[in-house]
């Protein structure tokens, strides 16, 4: 496995600054591109950036360097209550995407409509809920942060924590997100 | 000589530039012209004739004159409308082809007739040949049709040096005397046939793209298609003896270049009076179009760049007042509704500052000149538009290489043997965003290899990469053995149209077979769902209707129950259908219901 730490020449720790994390990224970049277009050493930059640029994959990469790959780690019952109601949400509005689709009697699409309003509702709810979870997961993650000079041990478990339920309020939020679009395409 | 020139290869107009003492300038053809028509006409004998020359036989000859060729570049069948097109559009082997005369051609080779074109002129303008090249492509362009163009560009004679995606070209013609600074823009490009949006981050020098969104099959040639039915509409409502004319090319083609130079009047005119001189022995038509009525039927093609719009600032987590600046491209966006469009999505006029005809020739010049080096100090980072990954257990997408991702990048999969002496397996490569493979392209697919040993005892690993022109490359590496090869994925592809055919075929067969039965069931379906949706609206706003109308609602939901009885088929579909008709008034009530409801929510 690639250390992209190393890679970007940038200390090993579950928060970088993002102009920092940009301005290593583009000056071995540009370094490379200097020496005939290396595709090979082009592509592993390209992807120490895009790992180190979100928090979630950031902190599995530095798991992964650390300690290895299991962290055992497992989803909060909390999270998996919030995580059935959004399912439910994305559901719901799917079922409606597929009675609209191809629908070519304006009373029928007039009834679906109606329907999908309603359901509007619950992908803002879903939304809302998981930026705000999202938001106090990276706070999680800048706590751990302060910790992990002193000592890396202590830190692994909850940073585990948080790096999985982040993958998963960002792919649900994308979800979400994607969801919303394709109903602004509708009205 | 080492200049590396730069083409926009556009659906309906392409350009040529290259760099002169450091800075890009376009170049003009004998004529002067520096925007060439992508237009090819083949006369009954003789060489084919490209550009202005061909787009004027285009309403004379329109089954030997081939434009919009773009549309159709890359593409298999059933990805496009063959019957947009005035000369016949064939498919073979899954392939689209078009045919003039009785020679068929595919969509690369007419591109590389109108890049020889270019060619030739750039040479006679600059006096020497020119052998290297740089060609746009729409950012939304998938493997396929990157691959297609540029094998146009080599039928062409050229040595294609760089794809580059036209909202990046656009970038970097406006970023090109702005080096220094730090911004970030968005680059909204509607062309003839195509929309793409793109941000990007300029920085020093560093031109780095966000995120890309698009739809390759939208354009200028949608407006001018819904503006064309208005005219015949305007037409045949005068003179409705000239419906037979609709059957006539010559006619609608006609129809179509008069329709295309309107639109681009009424840019910059409030009115435009359309006049069609001897439209039919006698018969002339005049008519007053408003610019409105263009707008009318414009808005709901352009609204559709809005979800595209939105995708791209989720991607870059950017919101629209976080740009400095929204730039346009593309000749579509001279029509005052695209501005004022772009203005509402970004919550900012956009800059109008560059010619939106040229800002990507431009560019792709710039791009030419980075890699021949006579420009230095500018790094340009593109993205991949769509995810990339392969057909996974359940028919389900495994992404690989998410979209959005810088290239060049790459990433390996490790394939193991599910049973003892497995000799193969088949890897299914696919690109797009859906959740399930069948939803999204295929690129093509290839059997791995193994070594006959005991169950997962094999070991090979795949590693796609894609480059900087965005091109896929797969490279197959036995572990055990060390063995190294490169995978194919063109002549899989073939192997794969010819199946996709015969599915095709082997359906349409099947159909017929119990078509009577099908359209019975899908008939009483409908009827159960549009019955009950009846009944339910009635409750909601039946009240609004007047007297008279109820009663006729009412009797056609009771001949819809009495044809269920019936077991008619072409009775059951025709009450239906005059049911749907009957209550048009009502979904409108219901949809103003809903817009109520939903205005007293937000307050």
């Amino acid at each position: 496995m690639i250390d992209y730490f190393a890679l970007l020449g940038i200390g090993r720790r579950p928060c970088i600054g993002e102009e920092s994390l940009k301005d290593a990224y583009i000056q071995k970049t540009e370094s490379s591109r200097s020496d005939t277009a290396n595709v090979e050493a082009l592509s592993s930059l390209n992807m120490a950036f895009r790992t180190l640029s979100n928090p979630a994959s950031r902190t599995q990469h530095l798991l992964a360097l650390e300690f290895g790959d299991a962290t055992g780690a497992q989803l909060g019952p909390d999270l998996g209550e919030l995580f059935g109601t959004v399912a439910g949400a994305l559901q719901a509005v799917d079922r409606e995407f597929g009675s609209l689709s191809g629908q070519s009697s304006v009373l029928l699409r007039a009834m679906a409509l109606q329907r999908v309003d309603a359901v509007r509702g619950k992908l803002d709810d879903a939304d809302a809920e998981l930026s705000s979870l999202e938001q106090s997961l990276l706070a999680d993650l800048r706590r751990i942060d302060q910790t992990w000079i002193e000592n890396h041990a202590q830190c692994r478990a909850p940073l585990a924590q948080v790096a999985l339920s982040l993958t998963f309020v960002q792919k649900w939020l994308s979800e979400v997100r994607e969801r919303k679009i394709r109903l602004e395409e509708l009205a | 000589m080492n200049d590396i020139v730069g083409i926009d290869l556009g659906t309906t107009n392409s350009l040529i530039g290259v760099m002169d003492s450091g800075f890009p300038i376009l170049l003009a053809d004998r004529d002067g012209a520096r925007l060439t028509p992508s237009v090819v006409y083949f006369p009954e004998s003789g060489e084919p004739v490209v550009g202005a020359a061909a787009s004027r036989m285009r309403s004379l000859s329109p089954e030997r004159t081939v434009f919009s060729i773009k549309r159709l570049i890359g593409r298999r069948i059933g990805e496009s409308e063959k019957d947009d097109f005035p000369f016949p559009v064939k498919s073979q082997s899954g392939r689209m082809l078009v045919e003039v005369g009785d020679k068929l051609f595919k969509p690369e080779e007419i591109s590389s007739l109108v890049l020889r074109k270019l060619k030739n002129d750039a040479e006679l303008s600059i006096g020497h040949s020119v052998t290297r090249a740089v060609i746009t492509v729409p950012a939304y362009f998938n493997d396929l049709q990157r691959q297609a163009t540029m094998r146009a560009g080599e039928l062409a004679g050229f040595t294609v040096e760089r794809i580059v995606n036209e909202p990046t070209a656009a970038a970097l013609a406006y970023g090109l005397d702005r080096l220094g600074d730090r911004s970030r823009i968005a680059v909204y490009d509607l062309g003839g046939g195509t929309f793409d949006i793109s941000i990007l981050e300029l920085n020093d020098g560093v031109f780095r793209v966000l995120s890309t969104n698009g739809n390759t099959r939208l354009g200028g040639d949608d407006i001018d298609r819904e503006l064309v039915r208005l005219l015949i509409e305007r037409i045949t409502a005068r003179n409705p003896e000239l419906r037979a004319q609709l059957e006539n090319k010559l006619f609608v083609a006609r129809l179509r270049e008069i329709a295309q130079s309107v639109k681009v009047r009424l840019s910059t005119e409030d009115m435009v009076q359309v006049e069609i001189p001897f439209l039919s022995g006698n018969h002339s038509f005049s008519y007053n179009l408003s610019r409105q009525e263009l707008e009318a039927i414009a808005r709901p093609i352009i609204r559709r760049t809005r979800a595209h719009c939105l995708r791209s600032l989720d991607d870059a987590k950017l919101d629209p007042l976080k740009l400095d600046e929204v730039i346009l491209a593309g000749g579509v966006t001279r029509m005052p509704i695209v501005r004022q469009f772009v203005a509402e999505v970004f919550q900012r006029l956009p800059n109008i500052q560059q010619n939106p005809d040229e800002a990507v020739a431009v560019g792709a010049t710039i791009q030419g000149g980075m890699l021949s080096g006579q420009i230095q100090n500018v790094v340009l980072l593109d993205v991949t538009p769509l995810s990339l990954g392969i057909e996974t257990f359940g028919g389900l997408m495994n992404v690989l290489i998410p979209r959005n991702s810088t290239i060049p990048c790459k990433a390996g999969e490790m394939f193991t043997n599910a049973v003892t002496n497995q000799t193969a397996m088949q890897i299914v490569v696919l690109q797009g965003e859906r959740e399930l493979a069948k939803d999204n392209w295929e690129l093509g697919r290839f059997e791995l290899e193994f070594e006959p040993v005991s169950k997962g005892l094999a070991r090979v690993g795949v590693q796609f990469e894609i480059d900087s022109n965005g091109i896929l490359h797969v490279l197959a590496r036995d572990v055990q053995t060390g063995r190294q090869k490169i995978i194919d994925l063109h002549s899989a592809v073939d192997v794969a149209d010819e199946a996709v055919e015969k599915m095709i075929g082997e359906s349409l067969d099947h159909a017929f077979d119990d078509m009577a039965e099908r359209l019975w069931t899908e008939t009483v379906l409908k009827s159960n769902e549009l019955l009950p949706a009846v009944r339910s609206a009635l409750t909601l706003v039946g009240d609004q209707l007047e007297p008279d109308d109820q009663r006729k609602i009412n009797a056609l939901v009771l001949e819809v129950e009495a044809a269920l009885k019936s077991h008619d088929p072409r009775r059951l579909k025709q009450a239906n259908s005059d049911l749907d008709e009957g209550t048009q008034q009502l979904a409108t009530l219901l949809i103003d219901r809903a817009m109520t409801e939903a205005a007293k929510r937000k307050r």
